[in-house]
């Protein structure tokens, strides 16, 4: 606790009083800089003025947003907790924000930057920190990062790495994060979609994986603080900000992201075995997924799978062998012209079909033939509607991600360059209804703002932010209200505590 | 936090085998005599002799290079634990009653006391030495605590197995897992019992996890409740239920949490004791810090200990051999030893201990022994005098006599160590570090080693103080391309005089049996 006291003497710049700032360059030598081809980022080069509403990200829409909407009262709060914090500057922003007390994390959390100097030239400078919200305000500012990445809390401020001996800049905390993808959905979308597209129907994937996930990390590990935002393409982001979490170490993570990893078989081996009996997380999503599954996966609007003869046939094929007898008789019961049943009333009776062939469930009238099975089919068999359903449906974690505390992971509140969307909140409760194409874009967001001033030229209102002006209003208030307030909330008891067990402890003497 | 300040030496007794009481301090044990687990959370306080300081060590140094062994080889866990077992059984085990009156072992019961004891003496005091002695650099640390992880898993899931496995007689199992509870319990262990309406409760839950509790048992099985991030690995795989925070464990499966908690505990404490290593090294007791320092080097592979064989099989060392070998294949330290005892007729008691030990490690027997030194010795006193004043010390050394257990050979670092000869009169000692320059310089020519530029690398590597070093170049220089022979097992040479011996047998064996007169290379080292 001492030694992170005794860093800020080292700082050199940074202060808001300090009249000299260091240019972007003079930092920028101090850090490890990357350079990166950046051929494969091509839209970016067309230059497009503000008011053009095609165009969802340039240059200068993201300046824009840096300078007028980014939420840095809310980042910087958070990545505090520090609940002096929780009371904002006003927006005048006069008022210097008070400096970050000692126990703060803030100035030892690395932040990275991919900047683009030049157009199609991107840098990726890592080890950079900030003492304080207006020093990381004037960075992101000046930088106008295309991307900004945050990495753990260090013992020692991450910008003085270079002066540091090698190896003496450690990790000490970290949020526990989760970070899914829809591309590592390739195999099971049949909606048309593969790598880095969407559409609503696949979509659906991430909100069943935000709920198995974020039941799990409440119940089972009995976090609080968890937050899920939208990556601004394909995916989510989960961060679990509980103290204990953040302490969490590296053999911890990976003990946690592996008890939710379910191998789901890969392109080459399809086949994947569930073990028997079924871990009571796993019950409890398949409890989650399968109504899911019903409703998103098996109809022709969702993945098809019961929509068609073709698309039943495949997934009959997919049973064990010793099933064969019930897949032939519902195939033909099916195919029969007359035959109506709904994707769901098929799931059904395939479900309970299975479960009388074993001699489970109700109608258990061939007791002979059941007999006859082996116990491995049996099981398989067992397992098969639990089985596809979680192939669909359950969470495909890039555990990588979750397991090192120097992870770096994409800030939220960032702009995707290639959609130009906003990392907003998603809100675990209302994930149903979170569509990732009615996230604001950078240039919706500047005809909202042009349009909010349009219509209030009463300058006294009392709008503190500028992003209260836009549709952002609602994602950010949200996480504002649900997350950040409950968590600062439980540091200040946290601190509390704290204080009072050492005056326990001092009194004593 | 002085992981080994109160393991003290003291002057190795050497007239007889009497021992002052041990163990009055060892702490977090399971006090049953069947098992063996020990958290080593207390420092013991021993009095050990400096003998049983590097004895105890080297014993356990054994059982971890075999842990490291075994795991490099693709084992079954029943090869492991078989192997294990028998490593551990003859390295970490008293069998002989430490017991300075053969009389009182008609008492059997005192003296199975004694050897519990004993063993765990054993234990305790080679863990905490070795600790001392691989805390020094991360390299070390992560060695020592893999291998310790490992041997204390094994005897942890070895009680736990006892437990579990013997259901049917219920009688033999029920007093096990009475002594893991305890173990847990003296152990400060985070657990909570849960209790019975609770876990009627959670029945379904605790029952589908796999590899859990088979349901006929699960209404007399403890389950214990553990913050979860005590049970990481049972986490990963899933292997136990978890609510708010915590993950229910079964009493059997408590080995995977106390296991984390062992590395966890360990590793704090080697971390801690790295800190304080350079106090403990430069302690008053001078004598310790370089022999932990030299710990991890220590040769403890076949050879040393173990007789030198010849071509045909047969012990090399006799009565009769010892002339010619000790021309051939002795290190200086040796050959200084036999001219000295060819000269006087008599060796010293120091020069006894260190010669006597070193023919013993390499296969001579007690009577070959005794008929050796009784020819030298005769030659200027009586035959009575002989059996009186020297004879027992020969018993003792083979372990016929006083502490039946046996003397270890010498090895380099505590020949280097122990007290110089004084000059002229007594012969034991390392030539390398005890004799000046110009002393040994034309010992090296008087017994045409090497030329002249191979002799003065030898002497450029002792005015370096490296003493090991110098003594590895000599055999070097009398062995041309011994590494390249088959059969010819270099470890060890310029650490242990034993291993110096063997290789250098085996040299000449594979020579010979290639066909090469060991008398032309003799001739080519000569020049
Ligand atoms: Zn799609």
């Amino acid at each position: 606790m001492g030694a992170a006291n005794d860093d800020n003497e080292e700082y050199e710049f940074g202060d808001d009083d300090t009249g000299a700032r260091p240019t972007a360059n003079d930092n920028d030598t101090k850090s490890t800089v990357v350079a990166r081809s950046s051929s494969s980022s091509s839209t970016d080069s067309k230059k497009s003025t503000p008011a053009d509403s095609s165009v969802v990200f340039s240059p200068e829409l993201l300046g824009m947003y840096y300078s007028r909407l980014f939420p840095y009262q809310l980042l910087y709060s958070w990545l505090s907790y520090d609940p002096a914090t929780a009371k904002p500057t006003n927006g005048t922003n006069t008022n210097k924000v008070a400096t970050t007390s000692s126990s703060s994390t803030f100035p030892r959390r690395e932040f990275s930057m991919t900047i683009e100097p030049t157009p199609g030239n991107e840098v990726y400078i890592r080890y950079q920190s900030f003492l304080s919200q207006d020093e990381l305000t004037s960075a992101i500012i000046k930088r106008r990062p295309t991307k900004i990445d945050i990495g753990a809390v260090f013992n020692h401020p991450p910008k003085d790495n270079k002066s540091l001996p090698a190896g003496k800049l450690q990790t000490t905390e970290r949020e526990l994060v989760f970070d899914i993808d829809l591309t590592d959905y390739d195999s099971v979308r049949n909606c048309g979609c593969d790598g880095a597209k969407i559409c609503h129907k696949c979509w659906k994937f991430m909100g069943m994986a935000i709920e198995v996930m974020d039941e799990g990390l409440r119940s089972d590990f009995a976090f609080e603080h968890v937050a899920w935002f939208y990556s601004g393409r394909r995916g989510v982001h989960c961060w679990v900000c509980d103290d204990t979490a953040r302490k969490l170490s590296n053999e911890a993570r990976s003990a946690v992201a592996s008890y939710f990893e379910v191998n789901l078989g890969s392109e080459k081996n399809k086949n994947f075995h569930l073990s028997s009996p079924l871990h009571p997380m796993l019950v409890r999503a398949y409890k989650i997924l399968e109504p899911n599954f019903v409703s998103c996966v098996l109809p022709e609007e969702g993945h098809g799978l019961l929509a068609t003869r073709a698309s039943w046939t495949k997934l009959l094929l997919t049973l064990p062998n010793a099933a064969n007898p019930v897949a032939a008789k519902l195939e033909e019961k099916w195919s029969w012209s007359k035959d109506d049943t709904t994707p769901e009333e098929k799931w059904n009776e395939l479900k309970s079909a299975l479960m009388a062939f074993i001699g489970k469930g109700g109608n258990n009238h061939n007791a002979k033939q059941v007999k006859s099975l082996s116990n491995a089919d049996r099981l398989r068999i067992e397992h098969w509607p639990l089985e596809t359903v979680f192939k669909y449906t359950y969470p495909r974690l890039d555990i990588n991600v979750s397991k090192m505390q120097n992870h770096l992971l994409k800030s939220p509140f960032c702009v995707h360059p290639k959609t130009g969307r906003v990392c907003v909140p998603i809100e675990v409760d209302k994930v149903d209804s979170f569509d990732p194409f009615k996230v604001p874009t950078l240039a919706q967001l500047m005809k909202e703002l042009d349009e909010y001033e349009a219509t209030n030229t009463d300058s006294s209102e009392s709008v503190r932010y500028d992003w209260e002006k836009t549709s952002l209003k609602e994602p950010f208030e949200c996480f504002q209200k649900k997350f950040l307030v409950p968590l600062l909330n439980e540091e200040r008891r946290a601190q509390k505590e704290e204080r009072e067990r050492r005056a326990a402890i001092v009194g004593d003497f | 936090m002085n992981v080994a300040g109160s393991i003290r030496s003291r002057p190795a007794p050497l007239s007889d085998g009497k021992r002052r009481g041990y163990a009055d301090g060892i702490g977090g044990g399971i006090a049953s005599s069947s098992i063996d687990v020990d958290m080593y959370t207390d420092v013991p306080s021993f009095e050990l002799s400096l003998d049983e300081f590097e004895e105890y060590a080297l014993a356990r140094l054994k059982v971890l290079r075999k842990i490291e062994e075994m795991k490099t080889r693709n084992l079954t866990p029943e090869m492991f634990r078989t192997q294990l077992d028998a490593s551990i059984k003859a390295n970490l085990t008293v069998t002989t009653a430490n017991n300075s009156n053969p009389w009182e072992s008609k008492q059997s019961s005192n003296s199975n006391t004694n050897m519990a004891e004993a063993s765990k003496k054993l234990d305790v005091a080679s863990h905490f030495i070795l600790r001392a002695a691989y805390c020094r650099t991360e390299d070390l640390r992560r060695w020592f605590l893999t291998q310790e992880c490992h041997l204390f898993r094994h005897r942890l899931e070895s009680v736990a197995q006892t437990q579990t496995g013997s259901i049917t007689d219920g009688g033999g199992g029920k007093k096990n897992n009475d002594a893991l509870r305890n173990f847990l319990a003296n152990n400060d262990f985070d657990l909570e019992c849960v209790s019975r309406s609770e876990k009627e409760k959670l029945r379904d839950k605790l029952l589908s996890v796999p590899s859990g509790v088979n349901p006929m048992d699960f209404h007399n099985t403890e389950y214990y409740r553990v913050p979860f991030v005590q049970a990481l690995e049972l986490v990963a795989k899933r292997e136990c239920y978890i609510l708010g925070g915590y993950a229910y464990v079964p009493l059997s499966r408590i080995v995977s949490i106390v296991a984390a908690k062992f590395r966890a505990t360990l590793s704090k404490s080697l971390a801690l004791a790295a800190g304080v290593f350079g106090q403990v090294a430069h302690d008053e007791q001078a004598r310790i810090g370089p022999l932990l320092k030299s710990m991890n080097s220590q040769y403890t592979g076949p050879g040393a200990p173990n007789a030198v064989l010849g071509a045909d099989g047969q012990e090399v060392l006799t009565a009769a051999t010892v002339d010619a070998l000790a021309a051939q294949s002795m290190p200086l330290c040796m050959k200084q030893l036999h001219k000295g005892l060819q000269r006087d007729h008599k060796l010293k008691h120091m020069a006894r201990l260190q010669y006597g030990l070193f023919l013993k490690g390499a296969g001579m027997s007690l009577e070959e022994h005794t008929l050796f030194f009784h020819k030298e010795f005769t030659r200027i006193m009586t035959s009575d005098q002989f059996n009186k004043e020297y004879s027992y010390s020969i018993r003792h050394m083979h372990g016929k006599e006083g502490k039946r257990g046996s003397y270890t050979p010498y090895n380099c670092m505590k020949i280097i160590l122990g007290n110089p000869p004084n000059s002229g009169v007594e012969h034991h000692g390392c030539p390398y570090k005890h004799y000046d320059d110009a002393n040994l310089s034309a010992l090296l020519g008087q017994l045409k080693i090497g030329n002249a530029s191979e002799r003065e690398a030898i002497m450029a590597h002792k005015r370096d103080g490296n003493f090991q070093l110098a003594c590895a170049k000599h055999f070097e220089v009398m062995h041309p391309a011994a590494a390249s022979l088959e059969g010819v097992n270099l470890d060890g040479v310029g650490n242990h005089p034993n291993a110096w011996f063997s290789a250098s047998v085996s040299y000449h064996n594979a020579k010979s049996r290639n066909g090469a007169s060991m008398d032309v290379v003799k001739v080519e080292g000569a020049v």
